[in-house]
């Protein structure tokens, strides 16, 4: 008799879910009315096949942005391929796909930071991208060598400083921040962070390891606090007055500028950006938002049409309209707010060192005691 | 039906329900038990000891540290305006009464964004300290909340009405013949307080302190925002810097100890002190009015934990999502996917903890699996859970997509919280008088009569707060639903937690927001319900 009663409300759970599931999966399986198992389908039907029934591109983004899913949309009207995607923390999702193995039905990836995208490349979960696609519309470096991604937005980390208390030529290039003279102006966040350690990285390339931890620990001797939140904490804590010298990526600064709260605008407008360079003649640390190709993509001319949609001017403002990034096609139109940044010129260390250099990056920065 | 009747199946009939709870008992503790399982067996290697040579007494120290201050915060917060409540009237004392419980609704890394941007060098707080005093940020030493004590509070904030709850019971349940000897032999009310009430209710305070404290063990959400390196962030760390899952897991095996460290304590607590109430006439004590000074300073007490732990976050996000106007992303498919999940969730739950509940009382072997199965599965963080998850998927060759990942969802939520559920009704099945059952046996009831007629609706009270605290519950989680639900597919606490680790917390404000007031609802019902029953029982 309890069993039954069991029985009864595991089928009003049962009931529970089914009424739930046609909400749920309206979007998931509009495209495949035979309702085959997600993930499977792409794998047994041919990718031409799936181009006439429109077809389904799953993706995994890194991302979280509203305009995202308007860019998905403008793809889907355009190509009339259906998008699927899931938005977590790159390493989530760099997890998910691990434990799916084979079977994951991710066609594309898109994260923040080649350092990101690298470990999913270490943990073998992308493909060459096609050879000759991309050249000589997306600038060479934001290719990586092996193809395994490549950059469609740019963002490059930099400095905000509070003009009244520090001059332009004083954080110029990076090896300013460690100097004595900057003591106790320095906020700055984590170095378990990408954006530190993707720095790191590059710097350990420019300059050799020994030089990286002289700078990292100079740092830490200038640090105005122990490291806390994220890059705008830092910015407005410089407009607060508690330090003078701020890490940030470029966005974040110009978001600031163009957010609707006018106390946001006015801290933002209490600093100045820079971007610091690695030495003279030695280029900025610019980094990317990029895509990979799964190494068991479905629909592998799915994901390469959206790449190519992407590398349209609609495709590549609709990108960044949002994240203030910088496009990497130069005919795109600029986000608002971009006229801000000051002009740079890209370094030519290779994408794929950032995150060949993340361990040791990270030792790096634990020896410095930079938490 | 007709075979039930017949004596000769009395045997199997406990068997057969001992195996549904046994059952229930393996589904619950399946994810955690197959996670830990694959880190033990798992190799560490390298990165294991790594940890265990850098980063492992920190974790540990640093966790405890959290559970040491948050105890601190919510005794504070909880047992002084549960006492008064309970036993005087002041200005206020019935909004205060249901009012201290709403906390509950704001999930934990909620309160956490909201105070560390009020609390915060450029936030208004300080903002206004350098008006007033003319000081720069330099010059002063401000308490940062990007600390221990700083998690511990927010921690404190967003869970001590569970200790409040219990508290609050425990006072309003002191024999009356006890307090009134006591009064009658003397006692001041500060005596009365410290060494009559306060022992009795030791035992319930900490059943709920212990629930709060295994809670604030497993948070990710709020410590990692803060960045206090607990064992729960390093659980996320080692998996992902390292790429160590079963890393990953052993840190949650030492978690796990961590929290039945706990209840041991708890049970310890409840075994040996606590003031047997004898008396069976269980009358809450008429209450004292307060006079006029110590009155309004009693309201003002309860003004201050309440604005502390709801009003101030609440009032700055309000502020913030008006300040920069709302954003123009979906917000209606994010609530209605809450909604169902926590639905889902919580109505699998409860099935689950009814089974557990009503096997522990058939034998004791299906008591002790069953509580363990949901110990175990309350005192892993939601990420150990949804590595137990991705374990089983790597396993059986299956993607995270489609219905199937939202069953899956379901599954680890009931996993999660089952024990959230079991605990209430566990309870009030206790509330029945055996006496009651015995009678309504003597009265030829079989054993499903008896449990449908007289158990279930004695339990009736108990069963609603269960199902309304495992709702609650489930509209808050996150790390799990970050990773385990399907496509297209984004929740509240979800988008929340995107929109704040991406530093746009204007964006956070709204999913914040609703999320809070989703869980209102239920919590003002479950607050009615409790007063309502502590007031009858009162009048009876």
């Amino acid at each position: 008799m309890t069993k039954s009663m069991h029985m009864i409300s595991y089928a009003a759970l049962a009931c529970l879910l089914a009424a739930c599931s046609p909400e749920t999966n309206a979007p998931d399986t509009a495209a495949q009315p035979s309702g085959t198992a997600e993930g499977n389908a792409p794998a047994t039907a041919s990718p031409e096949a799936e181009r006439e029934s429109g077809g389904t591109l799953r993706i995994y983004s890194a991302r979280h942005y509203d305009s995202d899913k308007l860019m998905y949309e403008a793809f889907e009207d355009a190509s009339g391929i259906r998008v699927l995607y899931r938005e977590a923390g790159a390493n989530q999702l760099l997890e998910t796909m691990k434990a799916e193995g084979e079977n994951s039905p991710a066609d594309l990836i898109i994260a923040s930071d080649a350092g990101a995208l690298w470990r999913f490349e270490d943990a073998g979960l992308t493909q060459p991208l096609p050879e000759g696609e991309f050249e000589g519309r997306i600038p060479a470096r934001l290719i990586e060598p092996d193809r395994q991604y490549v950059g469609l937005a740019r963002r490059i980390r930099g400095v905000a400083y509070d003009p009244e208390r520090i001059q332009p030529e004083q954080v110029d290039q990076w090896q300013d921040l460690a100097d004595p003279s900057l003591k106790g102006e320095i906020c700055v966040r984590s170095s378990t962070n990408i954006y530190n350690l993707s720095l790191m990285g590059e710097m350990i390339e420019q300059w050799g390891a020994d030089e990286a931890e002289a700078w990292a620990k100079g740092v830490v001797a200038n640090m105005a606090r122990s490291p806390q939140g994220g890059d705008t904490d830092q910015i407005e804590a410089v407009a607060a007055g508690l330090c003078s010298v701020a890490i940030t990526n470029h966005y974040y600064w110009v978001r600031m500028h163009e957010s609707g709260s006018a106390p946001t605008r006015e801290a933002a407008g209490k600093t100045r950006l820079i971007f610091p360079t690695f030495g003279d003649d030695k280029g900025l640390h610019v980094n990317i938002t990029g895509v990979a190709l799964a190494a068991n993509a479905g629909n592998k001319q799915a994901a390469l049409d959206f790449i190519e949609f992407l590398l349209t001017p609609e495709g590549q403002a609709r990108l960044v309209d949002e994240t203030k990034e910088i496009p990497v096609l130069d005919s795109a139109d600029r986000p608002t707010g971009l006229d801000l940044i000051p002009d740079f010129e890209d370094s030519d260390t290779p994408l794929n060192t950032f995150g060949e250099r993340q361990a040791e990056a990270q030792r790096i920065f634990d020896e410095a005691g930079w938490n | 039906m007709q075979t039930l009747k017949a004596p000769a199946l009395h045997v199997p009939r406990i068997s057969a329900l001992a195996l549904t709870t046994l059952a229930a008992a393996l589904l619950i503790g399946a994810p955690v038990l197959i996670a830990l399982f694959t880190g033990l067996v798992g190799g560490g290697g390298e990165a294991w000891s790594h940890i265990v040579s850098t980063q492992l007494l920190g974790y540990t120290l640093t966790t405890l540290g959290v559970i040491f201050f948050t105890a601190v915060f919510i005794l504070l917060f909880a047992v002084p305006t549960a006492w008064f409540i309970s036993l005087n009237d002041f200005p206020g004392r019935d909004i205060f009464e249901w009012a201290l419980i709403l906390p509950l609704a704001a999930p934990g890394y909620v309160i956490a964004y909201a105070w560390a941007d009020f609390a915060d060098v450029a936030g208004p707080m300080q903002s206004l300290l350098r008006d007033l005093t003319g000081l720069s940020a330099r010059d002063y030493w401000f308490p940062s909340l990007y600390s221990v004590p700083g998690l511990s509070f927010v921690m404190a904030c967003a869970l001590f009405p569970y200790a409040y709850l219990t508290a609050r019971a425990a006072f309003s349940n002191l024999s009356l013949c006890t307090m009134e000897a006591a009064r009658s032999l003397g006692a001041s009310p500060r005596r009365l307080f410290l060494q009559v009430a306060l022992p009795a209710a030791r035992p319930a305070i900490f059943a709920g302190l212990a629930l709060a404290l295994m809670e604030t063990a497993a948070d990710y959400g709020a410590a990692s925002y803060l960045g206090v390196q607990t064992l729960s962030v390093g659980i996320f760390r080692a998996w992902h810097s390292f790429s160590e899952p079963a890393v990953a897991a052993r840190l949650a095996f030492l978690l796990i100890l961590i929290a039945f460290g706990l209840q041991f304590f708890e049970r310890l607590a409840r075994g040996k002190g606590g003031i047997q109430q004898t008396a069976t006439r269980w009358r809450t004590p008429r209450r004292q009015r307060l006079g006029t000074r110590a009155g309004w300073l009693v309201a003002g007490m309860c003004t201050l934990v309440l604005t502390l732990s709801f009003f101030i976050p609440v009032a700055r996000l309000i502020w913030l999502s008006a300040e920069t106007g709302l954003g123009q992303g979906q917000i209606v498919r994010p609530f209605v996917n809450s909604m169902i999940l926590a639905v889902a969730g919580s109505a699998t739950a409860f099935v689950l903890a009814l089974a557990i509940v009503i096997g522990a009382r058939q034998n004791r072997l299906s008591q002790f699996v069953g509580r363990f199965a949901a110990g175990v599965g309350y005192a892993a963080p939601g990420i150990v859970l949804a590595l137990g998850a991705l374990f089983i998927l790597s396993w059986t060759g299956m993607s995270v997509a489609g219905p199937a990942a939202l069953a899956f969802l379901v599954w680890i939520y009931a996993s999660r919280f089952t024990a959230a559920g079991a605990e209430p009704l566990n309870a009030a099945f206790s509330r029945a008088p055996a006496s009651l059952g015995n009678a309504a046996r003597s009265l030829g009831a079989n054993r499903f009569s008896r449990l449908l007629r007289v158990d279930l609706p004695v339990a009736m009270s108990g069963a609603s707060a269960a199902a309304i605290i495992l709702f609650v519950e489930m509209l808050k989680e996150l790390p799990a639903t970050l990773m385990l639900r399907p496509f297209n597919w984004d929740t509240l606490a979800v988008q929340a937690y995107a929109y704040a680790s991406d530093e746009r917390l204007a964006a956070a404000t709204l999913p914040s927001l609703l999320i809070t007031a989703a869980g209102l609802g239920p919590v003002i019902l479950l607050s009615m319900q409790l007063t309502k029953a502590g007031q009858s029982r009162a009048a009876g």
